[in-house]
């Protein structure tokens, strides 16, 4: 009969396991309810401790790719070599989750994403500390965050890339929504839903044009057999290789192609009277609220808006750099020429869940 | 990897004694353990909003599970025609070079699939593969090469990297089957053609029936694969869900169906073992003769050497290729060593390390699992260890939904720790390591432990002194298996990784995914030879490379 007994105990454990389970899980939208940011706390000034002596682990998530981080942070190390840097790369949304998730236990230092909704999400959600870089002042106001929670590193385009031996300079698309016309199903590449970029893209439009032409442009897509990608890396090779024609990507993964000596062609698209205009996004960046290492945050965040680390990202990934007086990678087209579509990134940001609702009710992979 | 002949001791009926009772409760806690993040997801997924369950009921998982079950379908089929036919042409045929081409074929389980894909899709990708540029390069104009991509693409990679399981355990069932058997059949009239389906194939069931369950398993958990080459599937639409959205509600649902499914395979197969049983008399017994091919001969030799080259020659070419190709670019070499938070060794001994530890407390919590179900039979005892086998049925990206959730709340001392990733090897590998101490002790007498008791030594000094000892092979092919699938083991470790903590596969997986394949190359050669030296182990257990003169003569 022994064997009951134990089945009986058994059941128990496992009664009592189903028991707690639900108790212990906090439902997460008590946690995502928007909060009003603490009172700005002083921001603390310009760091002042002395390179060599800034020092222990500094925990980086990036929404950045690793490709696309790890010179900039080799570039920071060698300036702080007491520094030990532990790099997360993710997706934004997958890393700003994380960072909810951890605001009792803070994890992380710095977060930086591709794209600013996902900083203006969380900056009212009091994830970050407020912080003045060193030459914040060098930036454009729009591009700090409110009470100094995060700040912009630079700018990027949405383009349309083409491989140029199959598709002509006069036959590319001028427009987004010339990506939806039948005559190239089947021949374009774009990222999924997990990148950031395109995310932004597709909340920029819903400000723009609204949910329900938004709707219809993404459902033209995927009646026109658009492949998604994870990322824009494969878009770009894809394109470069010709097994797609035309690729929807971010400015700097046409002149990365083109490095590479593909054939490969890029449109700034909307421009033509009555068009929405180019969509620009902005990189950024943001001290956690309750960094383990607030000095070599704070260090690391100056190197990212400085001369130097704002060069590394003009040169080694043809981005805009957001710092005033920082040239350009050579070849590279300035933004200055294009008529750019003005989008609110406060409300962008407090529609982003809806952008999320929106992709998955079209089904975009 | 069961050994298929078990010498079954049973034990005689257990008086209670406090031991026994002890060793249920441990049982009961390590089943408790298991049923964790089974519970947790099903718990999550009866309270996701209704308005989660509609929007994805309304087109999403009809969709995938269309796509999950063919591929499942196609891929197991595809290792079931391949596995069987390359376990008999080198069991039961006069194959040249059966002898080398017999380990040759085992040898892709230390391939991660996703390692394979990788090579195969550089190769063959449309237009900007190797082989269609060059094939461009000689006749000036496009040639249509097959895709590795999509649905076709993606069955075919996963059949040369999951047959493997089919042929061990059909090879083995191949090599046990007695002679006399198909003699009878053919003496009673049947044609060899009839003999290998009415009698053969019958007899060899439980064998493939085992394999064909490990590769639908596998399949469903599959997720580099498919995220490689584009089709999606339950496994690779929970990772976009968490990588993506963090939606965790909707991959709590898409989970709870993938489960479900999962556990419908575990029981179908049980019920199919269930009803047909083949016994052999262990005597007289003698090795079937083997088939002369005559002029099929060199036919059936090119048919394994394609099988051993697309599964294992080439992957392995290829990564050798470029690991050497990166050792000559300085600027290439620099940045395998040194990209990454901590650089190339830490991957390495990252990689050994997660795995050898979730190896060893694998094991150490099957002991009493395995322990309590064969040496006190009971309903009980068989319930917790059939289970312990639930972690077949959990794929690495449902582990780590569930420990993600739990962990944080839970246990936050071990949150962000490379602590949780061990977790999540031990939980889903736990039933290799059940499965192999159950066969180690089943093959023990229980008479030796009596002896011991008899001779005044306490259940704890007989466990320490003799069943320990003498089942210590058995145990350290358990943990050989497990070391070897957490090796390998890809989206658990990718979702909970602490900042800063690369594996092999994970470094592997983000440089692929960049296209700095010659960069990858290295640290993926490195694990599958790391994944290899456990694999040779288990084969040798198995007398996969024992020679054939030697098996003719026993």
């Amino acid at each position: 009969m022994s064997h009951y007994r134990f089945l009986i105990v058994l059941l128990i454990l496992v009664w009592g396991l189903t028991g707690c389970a639900p108790a212990a899980v906090a439902p997460t939208s008590a946690v995502v309810a928007t909060q009003p940011p603490a009172d700005a706390e002083l921001p603390s000034a310009v760091s002042q401790t002395p390179a060599d002596e800034v020092q222990g682990k500094l925990v980086i998530y990036s929404g950045r790719s690793e490709a696309l981080i790890q010179p900039v942070l080799d570039a920071f190390k060698a300036k702080y070599p007491q520094i030990e840097i532990l790099l997360k790369a993710g997706s934004n949304s997958e890393l700003a989750n994380a960072l909810l998730e951890e605001a009792a236990n803070p994890v992380a230092d710095v977060f930086i994403t591709t794209e600013l909704f996902t900083v203006q999400s969380l900056a009212t959600q009091d994830v970050f500390q407020s912080y003045l870089p060193a030459d914040a002042d060098q930036l454009p106001a729009e591009f700090i965050g409110q009470d100094l929670t995060w700040i912009g590193l630079t700018r990027r385009a949405r383009v349309i890339m083409y491989n140029s031996e199959l598709v002509s300079a006069q036959e590319a698309p001028k427009s987004i929504f010339e990506l939806t016309d039948t005559k190239w199903k089947g021949q374009i590449a774009a990222a999924g839903t997990t990148n950031g970029s395109m995310q932004a893209q597709i909340a920029a439009m819903r400000q723009l044009l609204g949910e329900e032409a938004t709707e219809e442009w993404l459902k033209g897509l995927l009646s026109n057999e658009v492949t998604f990608f994870g990322g824009h890396t494969d878009v770009r090779k894809a394109v470069g290789s010709g097994e797609f024609k035309i690729g929807l990507v971010n400015h700097y993964y046409f002149y990365l192609q083109q490095a590479e000596g593909s054939p490969v062609g890029v449109v700034f698209p909307d421009q033509g009277e009555g068009e929405i205009g180019l969509i620009t996004n902005a990189t950024a960046a943001g001290i956690v609220k309750g960094a383990p290492n607030l000095a070599a945050a704070q260090a690391f965040m100056d190197f990212l808006i400085s001369p130097e680390g704002q060069k590394l990202f003009a040169e080694l990934n043809y981005e805009y750099p957001l710092r005033a007086g920082v040239p350009l990678r050579q070849g590279v087209q300035p933004l200055e020429g294009f008529r750019l579509a003005a989008v609110d990134v406060v409300k962008a940001a407090l529609d982003f869940e809806a952008t999320f609702d929106l992709m998955e009710r079209v089904g975009l992979p | 990897m069961q050994r298929i002949l078990t010498y079954r001791f049973v034990a005689t009926p257990s008086r209670k004694s406090p031991a026994s009772h002890w060793l249920a409760i441990a049982a009961g806690l390590t089943a408790l353990f298991v049923a964790i993040p089974l519970v947790y997801i099903f718990l999550r997924a009866a309270g996701a909003e209704a308005a989660a369950w509609q929007r994805l009921l309304q087109a999403r998982i009809w969709q995938l599970l269309g796509n999950t079950l063919l591929l499942v379908f196609a891929v197991t089929c595809g290792a079931l025609a391949t596995g069987i036919s390359m376990a008999w042409l080198t069991e039961r045929t006069d194959l040249p070079g059966r002898n080398i081409l017999r380990a040759m074929l085992a040898l892709p389980l230390a391939i991660p699939a996703y390692i394979g894909g990788i090579v195969h899709l550089a190769l063959l990708r449309p237009r900007g593969g190797l082989i269609p540029q060059a094939l461009e390069g000689i006749f000036g104009q496009p040639v249509l090469t097959p895709s590795p991509l999509g649905f076709w693409g993606s069955a075919f990679i996963l059949t040369l990297f999951t047959y493997p399981y089919v042929y061990l355990l059909s090879g083995a069932a191949f090599r046990s089957l007695h002679a006399s058997l198909e003699e009878a059949a053919r003496s009673l009239g049947r044609t060899p053609w009839q003999t290998f389906w009415q009698v053969t194939l019958p007899a060899l069931r439980p064998g493939i029936m085992a394999g064909a369950l490990l590769v639908a398993l596998d399949i469903l958990a599959e997720y580099g694969t498919v995220a490689l080459l584009r089709y999606e599937t339950f496994s690779s639409a929970i990772f976009v869900q968490l990588a993506g959205r963090y939606d965790r509600s909707a991959a709590s649902v898409l989970s709870a169906v993938l489960v479900g499914l999962a556990i419908f395979i575990l029981w179908a197969e049980l019920r199919a073992q269930g009803q047909r049983r083949f016994t052999q008399i262990e005597s007289n017994w003698r090795p079937a003769r083997r088939i002369a091919l005559g002029k099929w001969r060199w036919l059936a030799f090119l048919l394994v050497a394609g099988v051993v080259s697309a599964s294992l020659l080439v992957p392995l070419g290829v990564l050798v290729g470029w690991s050497i190709q990166a050792f000559v670019d300085a600027q290439v070499l620099e940045a395998v060593f040194r990209t990454g938070s901590r650089g190339f060794s830490s991957f390495v001994w990252n990689s050994l390390w997660t795995s050898s530890l979730a190896a060893f407390l694998a094991v150490v919590l099957s002991l009493p699992v395995a322990l309590f179900s064969v040496r006190y039979p009971s309903r009980a005892s068989r319930f917790i260890a059939r289970f312990c086998q639930v972690g077949y049925a959990l794929p690495g990206v449902v582990i780590a939904l569930s420990l993600v959730l739990l962990v944080n709340r839970a246990l936050p001392f071990l949150y962000a720790t490379p602590l949780v990733v061990v977790l999540a090897y031990v939980l889903r590998h736990m039933p290799q390591a059940v499965r192999s101490s159950e066969s180690a002790l089943n093959q023990l007498s229980p008479s030796l432990e009596e002896a011991a008791r008899t001779l005044g030594r306490t259940p704890l000094q007989t466990l320490l002194q003799v069943t320990l000892p003498l089942i210590l092979p058995g145990l350290l092919a358990g943990g050989a298996l497990v070391f070897l699938t957490s090796l390998k083991e890809l989206p658990a470790t990718l979702l909970l990784r602490p900042p800063g903590f690369d594996t092999l596969a994970v470094r592997v997986w983000f440089w692929a995914a960049e296209g700095f394949y010659v960069q990858a190359a290295p640290a993926a050669l490195i694990l599958v030879l790391a994944a290899a030296l456990p694999l040779a182990f288990l084969l040798r257990r198995e007398q996969i490379f024992t020679d054939e003169s030697a098996n003719e003569h026993s």
